[in-house]
């Protein structure tokens, strides 16, 4: 009775010690060789520089993307054309989960920066904290939005291409309609709206119940509606933003009027993104108020690109027409990276060489290069004035994130509201207060 | 070298070591995290700095304060109502599916299935049933004939959005619920029925007076489970509805997650969630209290 359990229990404690030791061998294995890798990265970077050739930098080096879709496809080309002039920097790709944003930000809690990785949403007086200035590459005259991501007077991020916002529309279902002339007024907006409904062809397809493809309304046409790029941090003077004479109430009030008059979508509230995409390259629905990113998209989903257009929307009667230019995701390299001169490399490279932007039909980051999609060519040939948008105000996104403002989410509120003044003045109750507990 | 130890003590060595890899588990993935929580709603912490600021109670006090946000609980009542309706469903197919029927295991199988599949997935395909103008919810009630029902917008009527997500729910946890059940079943003696068919008992009085009655403790276990359940809905109206229109299917976690992500608000975030915590504890007890009047043992 005594003795079976002592055996036992020595039995088991055999079976843990071994089960611990060979953890710890196998753990103890993967550690050597991780720590022999590192060692020859840092000695292969610190041999070389930014300036050198590129057999100099070797190195391996992680890049964080949203575009799982191009992992296999377009970025093996890209490691290979890359690779012809850095024949030693080896580039990983990691995808993404679905929202880039937060898995970023989770890793920076975390300390676990990939080399190269687009920002987050945190305000640009953490960037030092994270990621390495740029200023070394020599682009600082050439780029786009050099002030947007950088942080007393250096640079950490620079954009990975830009985008304006407009119509792109289906030019059969337009033909079709009978519409000849593109509306330069939005009354000749509406009309060319009647015209396709009158069609049976929903005139905009607006997706509004998945709010982000609002975005548009309430962050582009609000300043250019007030011709002022800094509108939307103008903000932080008032304690009403919200009214329906300023910009905000009226590029809301021009969606709503689209709705009232049932030229989106047939149900708001029901509409399908992937679907859409189809629907547009079909002609079933006519437009979509979105970025230019969306061209390429609309041309995979099974259309020819002459089939489609872009030109910017004519959200007021006066003729002469502005369009927002946005930066999209900032390339960053991370200030802990064991690579960082390697990583600057790639991300030059990226930006000069790589043609990345033509392939997402982005307006190119480098001023000096001219869009190589159609569409752009066209929209520009309208006459249209690029509006270069200006980076958030800290304090402002402090506040709305107080306030538990979503911008989006007021679009849809003010387009459903049976009243929509009642919404405007809920949302400014709630700023004011934010303001007033945040002292500012 | 353990002969010179009790029994009692060998025997406690045992079970401890035997347990000490579940203990780290549970320690590290539920105890950790959670007083981790408790510590963050008393911060101010922005989901990535490294500063956490302490601000004390204000979290609960902004909470507390701000009507708004337990508004939102009007919205999970509709998945406490489908819930109890479940609840109905899976105790008459455990029911049926626990006698002798031919092909009760194919049933069994095919009633559990839903609750396997992965809750974003049966979202996503609920999004294309409950399409407006191509769903497939529409087009049979307009083959039907129903022509105005089947223009109904399921997900975008404000009344009916949270019933539409919910009825989802059903359709998935009742499986589950169902298989609980079914245990219970089996648990309970034949004898008793077969002394009750001597007696002369009818099937619904045997149902009234034996299965229900000896079932108890494991409708108290599943309700206790559904109103947990109603409490903490999130993937489905994440991905059908993202709390549309303008909020009407937006549920309590899901306003946490967005003050959290969206808002980052860590601090706030954390308090809201520790809220539910005890809103939790709070509905099991008075559930406990209620139920356990009849006289339990």
């Amino acid at each position: 009775m005594k003795k079976k359990p002592v055996t036992l229990l020595g039995f088991v404690m055999i079976l843990m010690l071994s089960m611990s030791l060979s953890a710890c061998g196998s753990s103890g294995g993967s550690d050597d060789s991780a720590s022999s890798g590192g060692g020859t990265d840092t000695t292969g970077t610190s041999s070389g520089g930014t300036s050198g050739s590129g057999t100099e930098l070797s190195g391996k080096i992680t890049f964080l993307t949203n575009r799982t879709d191009m992992i296999g496809k377009e970025y093996d080309d890209y490691v290979k054309r890359f690779n012809e002039k850095y024949p030693n920097i080896k580039v990983e790709f990691e995808g993404s989960q679905t929202d880039y944003n937060q898995q970023a930000k989770v890793r920076m809690a975390g300390d676990e920066l990939p080399d190269v990785m687009f920002i987050p949403t945190i305000p640009n007086s953490d960037l030092p904290k994270y990621f390495a200035p740029l200023d070394d590459l020599g682009l600082d005259d050439k780029i786009t939005f050099k002030d947007f991501r950088s942080y007393e007077g250096k640079v950490y991020g620079i954009t990975t291409g830009n985008s304006t916002s407009g119509i792109v529309y289906n030019k059969k279902a337009f033909a079709d309609a009978g519409i000849t002339e593109l509306p330069k007024t939005w009354d000749e907006f509406l009309s060319a709206c009647e015209k396709l409904k009158q069609k049976g062809i929903v005139p905009l397809a607006s997706n509004f119940k998945d709010k982000w493809p609002l975005n548009n309304w309430v962050y582009d046409l609000p300043r250019l509606i007030e011709n002022n790029a800094d509108f939307p941090n103008a903000k932080l003077n008032t304690d009403t933003p919200f009214t329906m004479d300023n910009g905000y109430g009226k590029a809301f009030s021009l969606i709503r009027e689209l709705n009232e008059k049932d030229y989106l979508e047939k149900d708001i509230n029901s509409t399908n993104w992937e679907q859409s995409k189809k629907d547009v390259a079909s002609g079933k629905f006519a437009m979509y108020f979105l970025g230019n990113w969306v061209i390429n998209q609309v041309i995979g989903a099974g259309t020819t690109s002459d089939n489609i257009g872009f030109f910017p929307l004519p959200y007021d009667n006066s003729g002469t027409v502005r369009a927002a230019l946005s930066p999209d995701f900032f390339y960053a390299v991370s200030k802990n990276s064991k690579n960082v001169e390697a990583a600057k490399a790639f991300v030059k490279w990226m930006l000069e060489d790589s043609g990345y932007e033509d392939f997402a039909g982005f307006i190119p980051p480098l001023k000096d290069k001219e869009s190589k999609l159609a569409q752009l060519k066209d929209f520009q040939a309208t006459g249209v004035e690029l509006q270069e948008g200006t980076p958030d105000d800290a304090t402002v996104t402090d506040i709305l994130n107080k306030a538990q403002i979503d911008m989006p989410a007021i679009v849809q509120e003010f387009v459903l509201a049976k009243d929509p003044q009642s919404v405007l003045d809920k949302w400014n109750k709630a700023w004011a207060k934010a303001k007033k507990d945040l002292g500012k | 070298m353990f002969g010179t130890l009790s029994y009692r003590k060998q025997k406690t060595i045992i079970i401890v070591s035997f347990l000490l890899i579940p203990l780290i588990l549970l320690a590290t993935f539920t105890y950790y995290p959670a007083i981790k929580l408790i510590y963050y709603s008393f911060t101010n912490w922005d989901g990535y700095s490294p500063e956490k600021p302490w601000v004390g109670l204000d979290n609960y006090r902004e909470v507390f304060s701000n009507s708004d946000i337990f508004k939102v609980f009007e919205h999970n009542f509709a998945y406490f109502a489908m819930g109890i309706v479940q609840n109905i469903i899976a105790i008459y197919f455990a029911v049926v599916l626990n006698s002798r029927l031919r092909g009760r295991n194919m049933f069994r199988i095919l009633l559990f299935l839903p609750y396997i599949m992965n809750g974003v997935a049966v979202a996503f395909m609920f999004g294309y049933v409950f399409d407006t103008t191509n769903g497939s919810l529409n087009l049979f009630l307009s083959s039907l004939g129903l022509k105005h029902l089947g223009e109904t917008s399921w997900l975008g009527t404000e009344g009916l959005v949270n019933y539409a997500l919910a009825s989802t729910g059903l359709w998935r946890f009742m499986g589950y619920n169902m298989v609980i059940y079914i245990a219970s079943l089996q648990a309970i003696p034949k004898d008793i029925y077969e002394a009750a068919k001597i007696d002369g008992a009818g099937s619904w009085q045997t149902l009234w007076k034996i299965t229900l009655p000896n079932m108890k403790p494991v409708i108290q276990l599943n309700l206790f489970l559904t109103v947990t359940g109603a409490l903490e809905v999130f993937d489905l109206p994440f991905v059908l509805t993202k709390g549309g229109p303008a909020g009407a299917s937006q549920t309590y976690v899901q306003r946490v997650v967005e003050t959290a992500f969206a808002y980052n608000n860590y601090g706030l975030a954390s308090a809201m969630s520790v809220i539910l915590l005890f809103f939790v504890v709070i509905v099991l007890a008075v559930q406990q209290l209620v139920l356990s009047r009849g006289g339990n043992k």
